[in-house]
């Protein structure tokens, strides 16, 4: 029995090592791409503001699954370049879910700065701060605080989002769930499989929990 | 802000660590995810990259050490070696398999895959190898007993299967209640299981398969749809990997290869010469 747990598990967990480095690689990407994305957005230079904006619709408005198939399976069909756009298919994976998250999270940085009173920009310039430390030192700090359950909950989707990997082959934690389901004709790993989302999604929830007690501020 | 930009620091530096273990993982466990496959025009390049269903047991699964095995893969690797190439198995979702191979990311779909009129269109097929029925699974005590029974029944299947070719073939599929698409085999004998469905159309080969995992659950009508044959898929405008897949098969149905591993698989020699 224990054998035979332990044939269900170990490529499951190997699977969610896929997961993970996705995940991290998505999360450190994203959130400062999203970051710049908010600024462009929110630019008085109008084309660069206009077409953040557009990314943003176009990123959020089609399903992420559709994004990773054009980028996995449609860019090497492009003509004449679509040769030399067959990318590795983790890469092609990073790559959607980098495109698709930066603008979500763009939007979570936005409603943060939304957030922030008008009086705190004055009381900055009473105080006599530059442009760069009012930014830096009151603005920011501020619209993290009250992005931060917003970004758990958007990393927390990133996670189970993961499960999308195999459309474009990656084997991740899911699949292998599937394969012992249809080696063994019993759906036992998926209960497997989702203890060990839960366990993922566990960690994530206490790091910003810790986090939004760490950036308190009354 | 500080804080944040050392957590950042922190978060980069793990990912770098678990970036670089998992590449060192990959040379080693050698589960075949993924390889670049940049000249993948060549034909006489010692990797062939042959796109798999690691879900469609006896044809082509993971044992119980996670390793890929089956009837196929055993074949398609013996072919391999008769081509002086070395067979790499890639797990591919069975739903995007065409456009995996159009897109030149695998150069053969080699995994149970039915010789249709379709297909034919879009992909370059070896001579079939193997013989396939597509047969309707229902539970042992059901009341379905012949074709025409399935009359007013709900009927599942995997979806882009070739099971849906040969449904829509035959003069039933009208009569059919719903016909319900599942990302797998599996799942669908298991709504068959629950009572969702009445009945499964399934490749023969899988369904004897499933039928020994479980003995006693299911039946299969002596009648069965259209016949069918495998056959190997091949990149449409690759006509020289095609001949030279195809000799290595026929050398392998003389020297009696191919009659061995299905021996190994079927108890029989079912290859087809």
């Amino acid at each position: 029995m224990a054998d035979y747990w332990q044939t269900m598990v170990l490529p499951m967990l190997e699977g969610a090592k896929m997961t993970v480095l996705l995940f991290f690689i998505a999360i450190l990407v994203s959130i400062p791409l999203g970051f710049i994305l908010t600024l462009a957005a929110k630019s008085r230079f109008q084309p660069l503001s206009w077409l953040a904006q557009t990314y943003i619709y176009v990123m959020r408005g089609t399903p992420l699954l559709l994004q990773l198939l054009l980028i996995c399976f449609g860019l090497p069909m492009l003509p004449v370049i679509g040769e030399y756009l067959v990318l590795d298919r983790f890469v092609a994976a990073c790559l959607g879910f980098i495109l698709n998250y930066a603008a979500y999270f763009a939007e979570i940085f936005r409603g943060g700065l939304l957030a922030i009173d008008k009086g705190q920009y004055e009381a900055a310039q009473v105080l006599g701060l530059s442009k760069w430390q009012t930014t830096t030192r009151v603005i920011l700090p501020q619209m993290f605080r009250v992005a931060l359950p917003a970004l758990s909950n958007e990393s927390v989707t990133l996670i189970k989002d993961t499960a999308l990997l195999y459309v474009v082959a990656v084997p991740e934690l899911l699949h292998f769930a599937q394969t012992a389901v249809n080696r063994d004709f019993t759906i036992v790993p998926f209960f497997i499989a989702g203890a060990i989302y839960l366990a993922m999604t566990l960690v994530l929830t206490v790091l910003f929990k810790w986090l939004e007690k760490r950036f308190k501020f009354e | 802000m500080k804080r944040i930009f050392v957590l950042f620091f922190m978060l980069t530096a793990v990912v770098f660590a678990l970036a670089a273990c998992s590449t060192a993982e990959e040379k080693t466990s050698g589960t075949g995810t993924d390889k670049t496959t940049d000249d993948n025009k060549s034909t006489d390049k010692e990797k062939l990259i042959i796109g798999i269903d690691d879900k469609f047991a006896p044809m082509g699964f993971r044992d119980d050490k996670n390793e890929i095995v089956g009837f196929d893969i055993d074949l398609a690797r013996a072919a391999a070696e008769h081509m002086g190439a070395e067979a790499e198995f890639q797990p591919i979702a069975w739903k995007t398999k065409e456009v995996e191979l159009i897109s030149g990311r695998i150069d053969l779909i080699w995994n149970g895959y039915t010789i249709t009129d379709d297909r034919k269109k879009q992909v370059l097929f070896t001579k079939p190898y193997l013989e396939n029925a597509q047969a309707v699974m229902t539970l042992k005590d059901s009341s379905i007993k012949e074709l025409k029974d399935l009359a007013g029944k709900e009927v599942g299947l995997q979806s882009q299967s070739s099971a849906a070719n040969a449904l829509n073939e035959n003069p039933i599929h009208k009569e059919i209640k719903t016909v319900t698409e599942f990302g797998d085999n599996v799942l669908a004998l298991t709504d068959l299981k629950t009572g969702r469905v009445n009945a499964v159309i399934i490749d023969s080969v899988v369904a004897e398969y499933y039928m020994t995992k479980e003995p006693d659950t299911f039946k299969l009508l002596d009648e069965s749809l259209a016949p069918e044959q495998y056959g190997v898929g091949v990149k449409p405008g690759n006509e020289a990997l095609l001949e030279k897949l195809q000799a290595a098969l026929d050398k392998m149905n003389e020297d009696g290869t191919s009659a061995e591993i299905s021996t190994k698989w079927f108890g029989e020699d079912k290859v087809l010469k």
